[in-house]
């Protein structure tokens, strides 16, 4: 880490919004890489390049690692000996094929999602905002035919693909929930790469996907990985800023444009108080309807040892289980 | 007698071959009756006839002619344009022809009626859809005096596409360029010109466009010009970036002196290299550029080529950002030319003085602290003469292309084998935001009659020039003096060559002021332009 002696690392990332430090499902695990390595590094936005496979990048003084170099930002930190959190788990065998598994099943998903079968709005949002209107839209269908081709969807396959890349979603979820159980992290109980990749996929997933999305649906539906999701952001995105300065958009201008970045994230920052509110009602209408059952069972049952006939009393608690899917 | 107009003959011409029937004589006299004349006239030719004497005949036609002159020269001919009748356009347009004769068609003197008609043919011809167009004036009828018909004649061309391929330089290129191009004229019949090109530019830029010029589009006077075109350039090895554009050229208003354009353009910045500074990392990606220039020029010198008298002053105005999308590129560009050429008398001396200048600048909510667009500032350097190059501050002999400025260092790239860190790679040129050059030229003819016959001449220069930042809050340490401090400057002298294809010079330069970075080489330089 020779060269970051003396200058500051700059992660240079699409513009934030959807209450995400940053909105691209690239750049986030690279934010949040940074975070857990508790690197102090400066956030700054390229808004006019939706289309480069250079974004993220990491610069520091003369010093660049591009994404589509190396296998990426966080291969060329590693390989370049600047951060390396994976550095004793090379040898756990499942470590990989988490890795490969987020990085290729997860990734698809999140493409099919915001590209395929959305109405695009997210997309729109995230990356041409801040163009104008002919160029964005061009470079919008221009991307959505793309990501068609990388993912092999042909008017004839269209529906079979679909379902094999949910089935693949939903496989991956189980997988990585069975693997998860109830630990804070991944491997070792420490943050590595797996959780970068995967905590950015789920963050992504959770607050930037509308909640008809499918993929959203199948996440919630692991509640460990929801809590993981929340509890870490808790942890490392929000409480920890003394250890990097995340500036309020617009950071330095990386470009000439865009001064609409405050309302947009005040915006996405009411909702979020919304929807925490939301999810802290029904863990507490659940809790209270637990203890109501139990009273009622526990006053059910002295009844009958007091010899009153009980009769059929028996609730089937499975039913009140089903109502509360998160 | 016919009085013809023709773009090949002089003005007035005598067709000797012309009617006999008193037309020659109603012209040349001109006032009052045309009728009565042409009774005494006619039996003034029967009794010529009666004479049979094709000598004395002729001697009769060379005096009338004579004191028709002097009647022009001396008195207002007084007439009216009865009619106006046009032929031999099976494509073009009526209305088209029609809308150049307004001048013909008020005319009250032989004078104005002669004038104006020199004009219009010269209108004609410049369209570039006539083979030959040709004006005659007749006499009106015979129940009319004092009236005139006129009667234009023009040839079509019988092939309307054309191919072309040669070496130009446009004005708002850097660079000569090679350009091959088809046009189509007057497709639709109102004059239009249709062509497609492909431009492949010295400075690796290669275009491929096509456009469309009207001679009269809704009324306005001058020409009307749209072009469509996709240009590629490649900076890489200078400021490692490629820049691409789509756009929509318009010429809206096009004289002599004031020049107006529209300009639409999307570019993209890209870098392949992936070398490149930071400066320019932070500028690639799109962007909508929709600007309006505004160009005046005066250039009375005697040559573009080789000016030895007069001045010439030139000063473009851009703005950007002219969509209310504040998304666009928003800025404020200004170039000023001055040029003199003083003759000194012997052997075509001349010195040829001349200075430019250029400043850009956002405009919009902080642009104070916003750098201005990569593409759009200046960079100084190249080997083109600064005596025929009008453009803003462009040139400086003796240095590279872009090779002065401010420079940024590029990417490092971390050699692991060695385990030391490799030498930086290069820096990039990423230009100013104010510059300003200045020249001195003393041209001359050289001894020999031999190179005088063919025109090649010697000169001897002196250039300085400089650049500097004004953006993201520089101008708050701009200084003056710094700034006059950090002139760049060289000097020396060489041989122009002009040839049919182009203008070559063989100079020998010296750098007589440089700055680390920058790119001045003392030496023997060629460079060429177009003629």
């Amino acid at each position: 880490m020779d060269e970051l002696d003396n200058q500051k690392l700059t992660l240079v990332a699409r513009k934030p919004c959807f209450g995400l430090p940053t909105a691209c499902p690239s750049c986030l695990p690279v934010y949040i890489y940074l975070r857990f390595a508790q690197v102090p590094f400066d956030l700054s936005f390229n808004l006019i390049h939706p289309d480069s496979d250079q974004i993220p990048y990491i610069e520091s003084g003369a010093y660049v690692a591009y994404n589509n170099e190396k296998g990426g930002v966080l291969e060329s930190l590693k390989e370049d000996g600047i951060i390396d959190l994976d550095s004793q788990l090379h040898a756990i065998p499942e470590w990989l094929s988490m890795k490969v598994m987020i990085s290729t099943w997860l990734e698809e998903a999140i493409m099919y999602e915001l590209w395929v079968c959305s109405d695009g709005s997210s997309a729109k949002k995230i990356y041409y905002s801040d163009l104008p209107w002919p160029i964005g839209n061009i470079l919008y269908f221009k991307q959505i035919h793309a990501v068609k081709q990388l993912l092999g969807i042909t008017k004839d396959n269209a529906e079979r693909r679909e379902e094999e890349i949910r089935r693949r979603a939903t496989i991956a979820y189980g997988a990585l929930s069975t693997r998860l159980g109830e630990q804070t992290f991944f491997f070792e109980n420490r943050p590595s790469g797996v959780d970068a990749l995967f905590l950015g996929h789920a963050l992504f997933t959770l607050q930037a996907l509308p909640d008809t999305s499918v993929l959203r649906s199948k996440l919630l539906e692991h509640s460990n990985l929801v809590q993981y999701a929340e509890k870490l952001k808790t942890e490392f995105m929000e409480a920890g800023s003394s250890s990097s300065s995340v500036p309020r958009f617009p950071a330095e201008p990386s470009s000439s444009t865009s001064r609409r970045g405050p309302s947009n994230w005040s915006s996405k920052a009411k909702s979020k108080p919304k929807r925490e509110k939301t999810e802290e009602e029904k863990t507490f209408r659940r809790r209270a309807k637990y203890f109501l059952v139990t009273q009622l069972v526990a006053v059910l049952v002295f009844l009958s040892l007091l010899g009153v006939s009980g009769g059929d009393n028996e609730v089937d608690l499975d039913d009140e289980d089903d109502d509360y899917n998160y | 007698m016919a009085l013809k107009e023709n773009q090949e003959e002089p003005p007035i011409s005598e067709n000797p071959n012309g009617d006999e029937e008193g037309g020659e004589e109603s012209q040349a006299d001109g006032v009052g009756d045309f009728e009565d004349e042409d009774e005494d006239e006619a039996e003034e030719e029967d009794e010529e006839e009666e004479a049979g004497s094709e000598k004395s005949r002729l001697a009769e036609d060379g005096s009338k002619l004579e004191s028709m002159f002097r009647r022009l020269a001396s008195e207002k001919v007084k007439l009216r344009v009865h009619d106006v009748l046009i032929k031999g356009n099976t494509k073009t347009k009526d209305s088209l022809i029609e809308a150049e004769l307004e001048a013909i068609k008020n005319a009250t003197t032989m004078q104005e009626l002669l004038k104006a008609a020199g004009i219009a043919n010269h209108r004609f011809h410049s369209f570039g859809i006539f083979d030959s167009v040709g004006i005659t004036l007749d006499c009106g009828p015979p129940e009319l005096p004092g009236t005139v018909n006129v009667i234009v004649d023009v040839v079509e061309t019988k092939n309307p596409l054309t191919g072309d391929l040669g070496i130009f330089t446009k004005p708002e290129a850097r660079t000569w360029s090679l350009e091959g191009s088809l046009k189509l004229k007057n497709l639709f019949g109102y004059g239009d010109l249709w062509d497609g090109s492909l431009v492949y530019g010295w400075d690796q830029s290669s275009e491929i466009s096509a456009g469309v010029s009207l001679p009269r589009f809704k009324g306005m006077v001058t020409p009307m010009l749209a072009r469509v075109s996709l240009l590629s350039q490649d900076w890489l090895k200078f400021s490692s970036y490629k820049e691409r554009s789509l756009g929509l050229n318009l010429g809206l208003i096009s004289t002599k002196r004031h020049d107006l354009t529209y300009n639409l353009l999307w570019r993209t910045l890209t870098d392949p290299s992936q070398m490149s500074s930071r400066a320019v990392r932070r500028q690639l990606g799109h962007g909508l550029l929709s600007s309006l220039k505004y160009t005046f020029r005066i250039d009375n010198r005697n040559s573009v080529l080789r000016p030895t008298q007069g001045y010439a002053f030139i000063s473009t105005s851009q703005i950007g950002g002219l969509v209310p999308d504040y998304r666009s590129l928003r800025f404020l560009r200004q170039e000023i030319d001055l040029r003199c050429a003083i003759p000194l008398g012997f052997y075509r001396t001349a010195l040829n003085l001349g200075i430019s200048g250029g400043v850009i600048f956002p405009w919009g909510n902080g642009a104070l602290s916003m750098p201005s667009s990569l593409p759009e500032r200046f960079f100084l350097g190249g080997n083109s003469s600064p005596v025929c190059t009008l453009g803003g501050p462009t040139t400086l002999l003796g240095f590279k292309s872009r090779g002065l400025g401010p420079t940024e260092p590029r990417r490092l790239i971390r050699d692991k084998s060695n385990g030391e860190n490799s030498e930086t790679s290069g820096r990039d040129v990423i230009g100013g935001d104010l510059a300003v050059t200045a020249f001195a030229d003393l041209s001359f003819d050289l001894p020999l009659k031999l190179f005088r016959d063919a025109g090649i001449h010697g000169h001897v220069f002196a250039c300085a020039g400089n650049l500097t930042k004004l953006t993201e809050k520089e101008f708050r340490k701009f200084s003056f003096q710094k700034f006059l401090d950090s002139f760049r400057s060289s000097a020396g002298f060489g041989i122009i060559v002009p040839t049919k294809l182009f203008r070559m010079e063989v100079n020998y330069c010296y750098i007589l002021k440089q700055f680390e970075h920058d790119h001045g080489r003392t030496g023997v330089q060629f460079s060429f332009s177009a003629t």
